[in-house]
């Protein structure tokens, strides 16, 4: 396990932030954590970073205290927070090699190439930082995190802010470290699309509290939160009946209401239900899925 | 290259590549040139001799090197926390330690600037170039811990109020306390509290090596009490500084 968080806890000024958070993220896994504002997910994160010492529970990551071992696990993750700033003055080439050099590497030009070319700056490294969108920042943060080539890489709203492009640039980014590095991404997001399209495992926080946690499928499944869909037919449907994934909630007339098993897409199963013979003339979304999860664990703890 | 070196080279590229640190050293030159175009003005009417007019200078120059450190140093973890540049770097391998290097060593540079920029208003006002040699030595042996205690003062204050105005406000209420005997007069600095406060106060023992060394033509031998003052000035300040650095969160 890369990262094991273990009930910890956490207060600033006597005020707790955190009470009782528990997630744990393997290597080559993209783990998702969500919640409110305010909830704890950024707190949650720098505590796994070593920034923050937590008045209770256990942290490890790659086996070791993020607290006694701060200096080698900063040596393994790399990390983009929330609010992350930059030094306007400098160019982007620049800005890579100071934290290269920090990091006890020294980048030339083709290294600093490659790393501006992965997140798409290739185009302007001699550019100031002070004239970069949010967009260009965000990337330029993100090859920042990537310098030390990390086994864990932590993300707090790395898309936040982003065009559609920039946002499915990152995607593919993360997607590519995760299955062919074999990095570790905790990611705290607001984005539910985010998560739907990169998290296998998921935990959700609320009041410093972990009021979910664990595959993303199961969690679904156990909370009867299954995505839903309405689907109009012009005629009979075929007598093979529904493909394996899908599963019929309602019949009336020529509207079936069904539940789509986790990770398949509407797309996927219009397709295939055509491709069955389905006569299916509309097929639109009814609820369930990850929103419903989400806002049926963050609901419960309020009330 | 060490890690606390490329930090220091890092502070120094703010200060000579950055908006604000531009500013600040144009300020500094446009106060420098004030001063200096008075002290001319005076010696030129006799008020004041070649002698106190260098003095004048030196001290003047210690005062806006205290300030600039002061400006800086609050600057040096706070600032960078109200930016949002201070969780990457905790986020490098360098140790608290290393980080207070790196500063330190940015302090440093911007006193090695303020120097270099002072030597001609140093020399213009003294006209003939008669007591440059000495106050360019009393400004780098009891100048430079003044400074730099200041500089380090302001850093201790800048990680662990977490704000840089505060930490700004607070130092410059200290440094003004300081830099008060160069406004008190000659009868208060001769009561008891003066004398107190003149034995204590790193700023007090500077000024009054400058007028030893420079208007009294004494030799920087000779001034171990001043010495001592500023060095202890100077070990309790960075002994503040480091003890603030080892606590400095996100």
């Amino acid at each position: 396990m890369l990262v094991k968080v273990e009930g910890i806890a956490v207060a600033f000024d006597g005020a707790p932030v955190l009470r009782n958070v528990n997630l744990s993220l393997r290597e080559g896994e993209i783990y998702g954590l969500l919640g409110p504002n305010g909830a704890g997910k950024s707190t949650t994160t720098a505590v796994v970073a070593g920034l923050l010492a937590p008045a209770g529970g256990r942290v490890r990551v790659a086996g070791m205290d993020p607290v006694t071992a701060a200096d080698r696990i900063h040596g393994l993750m790399g990390m983009l927070p929330e609010r992350s700033g930059f030094y306007d003055w400098m160019t982007a080439e620049e800005y890579l090699r100071f934290f290269a050099k920090l990091h006890g590497r020294d980048l030339g030009a083709a290294a600093l190439r490659e790393r501006l070319e992965r997140v798409g700056l290739a185009p302007r490294p001699r550019q100031w930082i002070g004239t970069f969108s949010h967009g260009m920042r965000q990337r330029l943060g993100l090859a920042r995190a990537l310098l030390n080539a990390p086994r864990l890489l932590i993300l707090d709203e790395p898309t936040s802010g982003l065009d559609p492009r920039g946002r499915r640039d990152i995607h593919d980014i993360l997607i590519d470290l995760s299955r062919n590095h074999g990095v570790g991404i905790l990611m705290c997001t607001h984005l539910l699309d985010d998560v739907d399209r990169l998290c296998r495992r998921i935990g959700i926080i609320n009041n410093g509290v972990t009021v979910a946690e664990g595959d993303l499928g199961d969690l679904l499944a156990a909370q009867d939160c299954l995505a839903r869909f309405q689907l109009h037919l012009a005629g009979e449907p075929p007598d093979a009946g529904l493909p394996a994934h899908a599963h019929l909630v309602a019949r009336d007339g020529e509207r079936y209401v069904i539940d789509l098993d986790p990770a398949v897409t509407a797309d996927a199963t219009w397709r295939e239900l055509l491709f069955m013979g389905w006569p299916v003339t509309e097929i639109r979304r009814e609820g369930g899925g990850l929103e419903a999860l989400y806002l049926n664990a963050t609901e419960q703890r309020i009330q | 290259m060490n890690a606390a070196l490329v930090l220091a080279r890092k502070e120094g590229g703010e200060l000579l590549l950055g908006a604000r640190g531009l500013a600040w050293l144009l300020a500094a030159s446009g106060a420098l040139s004030v001063f200096g175009l008075l002290l001319v003005s005076n010696s030129e009417l006799s008020l004041l001799d070649n002698a106190q007019v260098v003095y004048d200078m030196a001290a003047t120059i210690t005062a806006l090197g205290a300030l600039l450190a002061v400006i800086v140093g609050s600057d040096a973890i706070a600032g960078e926390r109200e930016r949002g540049t201070l969780v990457p770097l905790l986020l490098t391998p360098l140790s608290r330690g290393g980080i207070l290097a790196g500063k330190l060593g940015g302090q440093a540079l911007t006193w090695a600037v303020i120097y270099v920029l002072a030597l001609p208003y140093l020399w213009a006002v003294g006209s003939t170039g008669q007591n440059l040699a000495a106050s360019m030595v009393a400004l780098a042996v009891l100048g430079t811990p003044v400074v730099l205690g200041f500089g380090f003062f302001a850093m201790a204050l800048s990680a662990r109020l977490g704000m840089a105005r505060s930490s700004l406000l607070s130092a410059l209420i200290c440094l003004m306390v300081s830099a008060s005997p160069l406004l008190l007069g000659p009868g208060l600095r001769q009561s008891a509290i003066g004398k107190a406060f003149d034995t204590v106060n790193p700023f007090s023992a500077a000024v009054n090596a400058y007028d030893a060394i420079i208007i009294d033509s004494q030799t920087i031998g000779a001034q171990a009490a001043s010495l001592i003052v500023v060095f202890i000035w100077f070990g309790l300040t960075l002994c503040f500084a480091r003890r603030s650095f080892r606590g400095i969160v996100r």
